[in-house]
Formats: C-alpha cells, structure tokens, sequence
C-alpha cells in the first residue's frame, strides 16, 4: 500500500503538515494507518492548530481504505452472480459428470486426490481438452512435473472433434491447441509469479484470444511438499498464500481450478491426502481417484463437495 | 430538590427489565440455545472440518433476517441486518437461499407470491471477503461508517456479525515479522499487532452497535500434546491421588493457537464436532449425527443435533434437536 508521498498527487489533502503530524506517531504509508488507533489519532489532530484540515486528511485516508478490501455486497446479488455468472463446465468424462451434478462449478477450486498412476493427470488432460476443443475457452495448464503429453490432448480432442483429417478440420485442431496454454513450475515461487501475472493480464483484460475459463495445477503437492518443513517455517504460509490466490482467482474471474495433490500413508495404514490439516480446509470439492488393479477402470470418491454428502462412488474410464 | 430526584432513581427494576428485553432480546439460536446470548457477546464456534459450523451460521442468519410478521403470516424472525465477512471463501449462497426459501414455504406451501419477501430478506444479507489480514482490517476499520450508511439508507439495525474461520492468516501473519522500517515509533505489521488491531476495532465496533459476534474456529481435535503425552499425564495424576480442587486452566479438547487478547475478547464458548454415529430418524434416511459442548460458560455435557437433508441433492439442510444431554 502506498506512502503517503505517493498520495499527495493524487489527493492534495495529504500535505507535507498531514505528513508530518502523521510521521510523528510513526504512520508513513497507508499500512500503518490500518493497525493504528484512529480516534485517538483524530483526538490528537484536534489538539492541533490546523486541525480541520488533518481531519479531512483522515477522511481522506478512510475513504482510500474503504476500497483496499472487496466491495460488500448484499445477499441477492451474490445469488445473481452465483447463478448467472458462475456455470458448471462438464470434463467430458460421462462418470465424473453424473457423480458431480454436471461437473466442475466455476469460482470452486476442486482437489483430485489420489495415489500415483491413479489416473489425476488423465482427468485433468481430459477435462482441458474438453474445455478446448467446445471452445468455451482458454486453458493454463501449470505443470510440475512434465506430465504434460500433447499426444494425449490429441488423442482426447480427435475424439471430441469430428472430421480431423480434413482442411478444415485441421486448422480447427490448430485453433483448439491454441486455446490450451502450458507453462512448467518447478517451484512454488514461479507458481507465484505466473499465477500474478495471469492475474494482472485479466483485471487488465490484456488476455490474448479467449476467456480462461480452466486453470490447473498439476500437481500442487509437489510444490508445496519441498518447503513443508516444521513449525517454524514459511511453509505453512506460503501453503495459505497459494490456497487464497487460488480462490481469489477462481472466484473473481469466474474460472474453474482445477489441483492435484497425492496421498500419504495415514494411521492403521489408510492412505489420507497429503499436506496435512491446513490444506483439507482449503478445497471447496475433494475428490478421490483410485485405480482397479488389472483392469482400465478408475473410481472416483467425493470425500467433500459443498451441496452433497460424502461417500458417492463412481467408476469412470479415460 | 435536585438530591431528590437522584436519590428516587429514573425507573424500576420492572421497567428497566421490561425496556431492556425489548430493545436487546435475548437470542436462542438452536442448537446454541442452552445458553440465552445476548447483543454484545463474542461467541466462539470451534469445530474440526466439516462439523456444521457454517451450517449453524446459515441458520442464525436465516433466523435474523425473517421479519416477525409479513402478511399476516408469523415467521418469528427478527428482521435485522446481518453482516458476514467471509474469511475462508468458501461461502455458498445457495444454501442460505434454500433454506430461507424452505423456511419462508413452511407456513405458505409455495413461494408464489412471496418473492417480495425472499428478495427483502436477501437483501438484509451483506457479504465481505477477505484475501489477507490487511484486507480484514480494512474491512473492519471502514464497517462503523457502513453500518451508519445502511441505517440512513434503510433504517434498519444490524444484529449479527458473523465472520467465518478466524485465525487463517495467523500462518501467513506469523510468517511476515518485519522490522519496522524508517522511524522508530513505526509499528511493524507482526502477527500481535494486527491481532491487537482486530480486538480493538470489534470492540470498538460493539460499543458504537450493540449486535452478537459469531466466530467460526477451525481447529484440530485431540492433538493437545500428543495423544501418548495426555494419557500418561492423567494417568500420572490419578496415580498419585491429588486432585486439583480448581481447574483454572480448564482442559481444552484441542491446541488453542489464537493470541491470549482474542481468547479475552470471547464471551463464550462452544464445541461442535461430527460424531461417529449415525442417527436413524426415518427408516430411510441416515443423517449424520453431530456434538455440540459448550466451553464457556462450562455446561459439562453433550448435545447431539442432525442436520437434516429434506431430499435429494439440493435439498434445505435444516438443523434439528432431538435435546438429549449425555
């Protein structure tokens, strides 16, 4: 947040006096002013001799608060939103659909949780397929691990897609592959950096060809899992700092986020997800993948989704 | 004269009871109605993940923004404004719509008609999220010149502040300990002086508008110091004979991470947890079974409560208690 010499372009209220007077309790940026008593500060502005001044200058700084957090909103416009801006995108696999109502809700971050070769990153190469080849947008995929196979997508859109060895077909190929963008992160720092970006390019519109409409981070434990170190560490912070963004994203662009995260041996040998208690809260959807040993099929579980209960089973193949 | 009149007071205890019940009624929200809450109370809601909490939330709020009559029909709310700040992000407005919905249909059989009263009632519904603290603080800071704004604009009075999962950001807070930069008055945005911040302006906040803070706690069950630790511990105790004739550090369930000046500013306490049973109310349906156990002031004993699915998937949760104390 900005220093007050900052502000004094924009708003001429906060003079060198504002600044001073405001410097001699230690506030120098708008930061300080939030964690700083302001009735006592304003009781103190009186006792000076310019005092209407100062306080219109604490007006001002309040009316620069009041639009560093969200906007309220009331109930019935949130009911709005919720139902006319934020739509339920299908992952092109008929199972996972029945199981979740119609599919992934936009604004929801859904964790894939499962042990390996359980089939995560087929769903998530299925789902950003889907999502490409209908043209509902674009997709940014965050690979951890170079799991990412363009032969797979191919595969999966040719299936989607009808008459792929024609002309037209294959410009249409051209423009689908088109609408699925693949940065690799090996670090949560870069996860970090792309995901501001990402951010940045949308608040200022700046996206080239469509709406991202699905994002996904696969896998997220592997990020995070490397600085989960004991109590003292940032880990634990960078691992909140990461679901919030998460959110933020998916809520304030009405995108789908899609992470996968592995699992861990728990108590009596049951494997549980991995990154511990602080991350369970995190999802809005937790589902689990496990594979049939011999065979393709896959079962999905919901271990947690906001409108049902646990325990729904479902047996997909990709 | 003047004496007089001091000493003769300004009205009876009848009268003050009587204005008083009025103007701050006493608040029986189930399943938290074994202990009456009033206006200007802090209460804790601490509960492991998915133990109803915001359900409990949902159906407070529900309650507060009914009016008492509409129509002639008595829906026994109490038609004031609800604030929720919501700090997980990950509120779902669907099920407070259904189950205002649900409620506003009981009485009715149908919501023809009544979508005047749904849309007034949704609209005494405000919602905030924050991303991090300092957007919390902002939100907080700037709330008394909203409430009054509200007032002015449609003269109603807020009565509930809920602000969901308190003490996420005490991870990203505790992480980013700077040294304060520049002069040396400068305070420095440590996890103990944004927590200081928020108890001030709640307090603050409850001075200038008398209404009932809820506060959703997530917390990890049973991990006080090691399940091995605790028993030897009590073990050790019992062995030895002595008992403590006063518990004054009362042995909580769970490890308490909030700042000792949150634990301050709490009025009262309560637990809820999902239990491992399963309580069959109609041959049909399961609904899983939930305990509550209050804290503070310390009741001793379990209530259990069913959220209740009516059918279905979208269907209205709603909160029942069969009152069954353990």
């Amino acid at each position: 947040m900005a220093p007050f010499k900052a502000l004094e372009l924009e708003y001429p209220i906060i003079d060198s006096n504002f600044q001073t007077f405001c410097a001699s309790h230690g506030i120098l940026s708008v930061e300080d002013f939030l964690i700083h008593d302001l009735y006592e500060l304003a009781a103190f502005a009186k006792q000076q001799p310019t005092s209407e001044k100062l306080e219109q200058g604490i007006t001002q700084i309040l009316s620069i608060i009041d639009e560093q957090h969200q906007p309220w909103v009331n109930g019935m416009e949130l009911l709005d939103d919720t139902l006319h801006r934020k739509h339920v995108v299908p992952t092109g696999c008929e199972g996972v659909d029945l199981l979740l109502g119609g599919g992934l809700h936009e604004g929801q971050l859904t964790e894939l949780v499962g042990p390996s070769s359980s089939g995560k990153t087929q769903v998530c190469l299925l789902a950003a397929s889907y999502l490409a080849s209908k043209h509902m947008g674009t997709v940014v995929y965050l690979d951890t691990g170079n799991s990412f196979s363009t032969q797979r997508i191919a595969e999966f859109v040719g299936r989607f897609s009808n008459h792929m060895f024609s002309q037209a077909g294959h410009r249409n190929f051209q423009k689908v592959m088109n609408n699925i963008l693949c940065h690799s992160v090996f670090d949560i720092f870069t996860m970090f950096n792309v995901l501001h970006q990402l951010e940045f390019n949308m608040k200022s519109q700046l996206q080239k060809g469509g709406q991202v409409r699905l994002l996904i981070v696969d896998s997220i434990s592997s990020l995070i899992t490397p600085i989960l170190g004991n109590i003292g560490s940032q880990g634990r912070a960078l691992m909140t700092s990461a679901g919030y963004l998460l959110k933020k994203l998916a809520h304030e662009h009405n995108i789908v986020v899609l992470v996968t995260n592995h699992t861990v041996g728990g108590e009596r040998g049951i494997p549980k997800p991995a990154l511990g208690q602080i991350w369970k809260t995190v999802a809005h959807v937790r589902l689990l993948l496990s594979a049939d040993h011999g065979n393709d099929t896959r079962s999905i579980s919901v271990l947690k989704h906001p409108s049902m209960a646990s325990g729904k089973v479902a047996r997909f193949r990709v | 004269m003047a004496a007089k009149r001091w000493i003769d007071g300004d009205e009876t205890a009848a009268e003050m009871l009587s204005r008083v019940s009025s103007e701050r009624p006493f608040l029986l929200l189930p399943p938290l109605h074994r202990v009456p809450l009033r206006v200007g109370n802090v209460v804790e809601l601490a509960g492991p993940s998915s133990s109803a909490k915001t359900q409990i939330l949902i159906q407070a709020a529900v309650n507060c923004i009914l009016p008492r009559e509409w129509n002639g029909v008595h829906y026994g709310g109490l038609e004031r404004l609800v604030m929720f700040i919501d700090l997980d992000c990950r509120f779902d407005i669907l099920r407070l719509s259904e189950m205002l919905k649900h409620k506003i249909m009981e009485p009715n059989g149908s919501m023809h008609d009544h979508e005047e009263l749904f849309a007034a009632c949704m609209r005494r519904f405000m919602y905030v999220r924050c991303y991090d603290s300092l957007e919390f603080l902002a939100t907080l800071k700037t709330l008394h010149h909203r409430l009054k704004r509200e007032k002015a604009m449609h003269n109603v009075n807020i009565q509930l502040l809920m602000i969901d999962s308190i003490g996420p950001f005490h991870w990203v807070d505790r992480g980013s300990t700077f040294f304060p930069l520049g002069s040396h008055n400068r305070k420095c945005l440590s996890l103990q002086s944004i927590s200081e911040t928020v108890v001030q302006e709640i307090r603050k906040l409850l001075v200038l508008h008398p209404m009932l803070v809820i506060a959703t706690k997530e917390i990890v069950l049973g991990n006080v110091y090691g399940t091995d630790g605790a028993k030897q511990n009590k073990y050790m105790l019992e062995a030895s004979g002595i008992r403590s004739i006063t518990s004054s550090s009362q042995q909580l369930p769970y490890r308490e991470f909030m700042p000792p000046i949150w634990q301050s500013l709490i009025t009262h306490k309560i637990l809820v947890r999902a239990s491992d049973d399963h309580l069959l109310i109609r041959p049909d349906q399961e609904n899983s079974l939930y305990l509550s156990e209050w804290l503070l002031p310390s009741l001793g004993y379990q209530d259990k409560f069913v959220v209740k699915d009516e059918h279905g998937m979208r269907s209205p949760p709603c909160l029942i208690i069969p009152p069954m104390p353990t």
